[in-house]
């Protein structure tokens, strides 16, 4: 069984339209060249991290990001720009997911495990992040850009804490600001309210 | 931690469409490979290692190749475990055929069920080092137990988009592969479709050890030596082994001038006596998100039948590093890595039984 403390959350479904403007603000200045998904990834993991309070990724933690639709409309461009000749470099790029992930660690400064897992939910992810999580946790992210955009954010961070109060949940639930807890175990997902457990007690 | 076997393997790629096929074309010296046409003025005639199996339509294509890999690598009773597809460019290849949508999802349905395949999938995209990422994924999930079986599948197909945007940034060869060579000038792309299996209930000759992935910011297309020394570091303690207990390592040495270099250096830094080193690139080309799963696939059977690759190009003695002419006499601990983009450096661990 693996039990986590959420130490940082930040949802925006869809983003407020001044994110951009934040984000630039985050950055000390507008970023360049980087498409919008990738720009909507880091708008959420710095706030996420900023909601952790933390500036910088420990070198043990992972990061993990999945996405239902990932780079659509980066790919849409370069396919059209290959009809008659090349793509352009940078537009190219953009069709990488993973280049959110080379973004991050550039920004947290860090270097370490980072994964992209392209469809499926939240919880499938959780799952893969939660079997190769070490000591530090977890940075989970959940992106798209397409029909107005999200971006869900989870600080992970891995705790021996085996108090009740724990009851099943489904991966929708899983970003739900009240949770306190997450843990996987033979049961699937479960989390913890914040609270819970001295109502429990009770 | 549940030992973790890898119990079959299949291939197809340029060399052949099965592994004896391609074992015996490699044994004869390789094969040369094929042109892709690219428009514009940056565009061009570029050498590219395809899967010599003609059927236009890239689904019907793809499902037969598939289909054939799987049934090799012994999955065809495989039903419940867990399948994960690694590939850098999903179906683009029918999305510029008009007969699919850009949608992970159908993506990995459409794998499934060409698989008849019931138990959870996940699609790892980290360009690439996918399949390495798959093999880190799939070996944590079975060593904890919480599997018992898993099939790692390559997938890497003809597509205009991956070849135009190498292209693009001028990281391509128009001349040939040349691993670590003295006259490399690019990389030379290809197909493959690569399937692993790997399995705690059924012991097999060899054994995944562990591995380790290190992404670093620094350079969004290239490799970064520290990346690489850490990241052999990493996969070492993840194994429990010394650098010293290494006996061979498969190296990216995708013949480009930049890369070759930044990787020889991590190289130097994380093994104070350096194994031997071995390339599959002048065989198979770059087969990006599939190469991990291509690449070790195609070593294991090399190095069970003592067939080795052959290299046209004398290597760069400025690099500090050589390539292995002839098969290492005692091969037990081997490491297997590919360097890529979105700065991702991987590398597995595997032992011999």
């Amino acid at each position: 069984m693996k039990t986590f403390a959420i130490s940082g959350r930040f949802v925006e479904t869809p983003p407020p339209a001044d994110w951009r403007e934040h984000l630039a603000r985050m950055l000390g200045a507008k970023p360049r060249r980087i498409g919008t998904w990738a720009e909507l990834g880091l708008y959420g993991a710095l706030r996420c991290m900023a909601d952790a309070g933390e500036k910088m990724l420990p070198p043990d933690v992972q990061v993990w990001l999945g996405s239902r639709r990932g780079t659509y409309a980066a790919t849409d461009t370069v396919l059209g720009q290959m009809r008659d000749d090349l793509p352009m470099p940078l537009a190219f790029l953009q069709t990488q997911p993973s280049q959110l992930l080379a973004l991050l660690a550039a920004q947290l400064q860090w270097q370490g495990h980072a994964c992209f897992v392209a469809g499926g939910e939240p919880g499938a992810l959780l799952r893969l992040a939660a079997a190769q999580a070490g000591k530090d946790g977890i940075l989970l992210g959940w992106l798209d850009e397409m029909s107005g955009g999200e971006t869900r954010w989870l600080r992970l961070r891995p705790c021996t804490e085996m108090d009740g109060g724990y009851i099943a949940a489904t991966a929708e639930t899983l970003f739900t600001a009240q949770i306190s807890h997450l843990r996987l175990s033979g049961m699937g997902l479960e989390t913890r309210r914040a609270g819970q457990s001295a109502l429990v007690q009770e | 931690m549940k030992p973790v076997y890898l119990a079959g393997r299949g291939l197809a790629c340029a060399l052949g469409q099965d592994m004896q096929g391609s074992l015996d074309a490699l044994q004869s010296g390789g094969v040369a490979p094929a042109a892709f046409r690219l428009p514009g003025e940056m565009g061009g005639s570029f050498p590219y290692y395809a899967i010599a199996f003609q059927q236009k339509d890239w689904n019907e294509r793809a499902r037969d190749l598939v289909q054939r890999v799987a049934r090799e690598a012994g999955a065809q009773h495989m039903r419940s475990g867990v399948l994960f597809v690694a590939t850098s460019s999903f179906d683009i290849g029918a999305v510029e055929q008009g007969a699919a949508q850009m949608d992970y999802d159908a993506f990995s349905r459409k794998i499934a069920a060409w698989l008849d395949w019931s138990g959870p999938v996940y699609v790892i995209n980290t360009a690439c080092t996918s399949s390495l990422n798959a093999l880190i994924a799939a070996h944590a999930l079975l060593s904890a137990g919480e599997e018992e079986e898993a099939l790692v599948l390559g997938v890497e197909l003809g597509n205009r988009l991956t070849l135009g945007g190498f292209a693009a940034l001028q990281l391509l060869s128009q001349h040939g592969c040349k691993p670590f060579g003295q006259h490399r000038d690019g990389l030379v792309l290809g197909e493959a479709v690569a399937a692993l299996k790997l399995s705690t209930r059924e012991p097999a000759l060899w054994q995944m050890l562990g591995g380790a992935n290190v992404v670093d910011g620094s350079q969004p297309t290239g490799a970064s030596a520290a990346a690489v020394a850490s990241m052999y570091q990493r996969a070492l303690e993840a194994s429990g082994l010394a650098a010293d207990a290494i006996d061979l390592v498969k190296v990216q040495a995708a013949g480009s001038p930049g890369n070759d270099a930044i990787e020889a250096q991590g190289l130097r830094a994380a093994f104070p006596v350096m194994p031997h080193l071995v390339s599959l690139k002048t065989a198979l080309g770059h087969t990006m998100g599939a190469s991990g799963a291509a690449e070790i696939a195609l070593l294991t059977a090399c190095l069970e039948q003592g067939i080795w690759p052959h290299y046209a190009d004398p290597v760069d003695g400025e690099l500090g590093v050589s390539l292995a002419e002839h098969m290492p006499q005692s091969v037990r601990h081997v490491m297997a890595t590919i360097l890529g983009f979105g700065g991702s450096h991987a590398t597995v661990v595997l032992g011999r039984a």
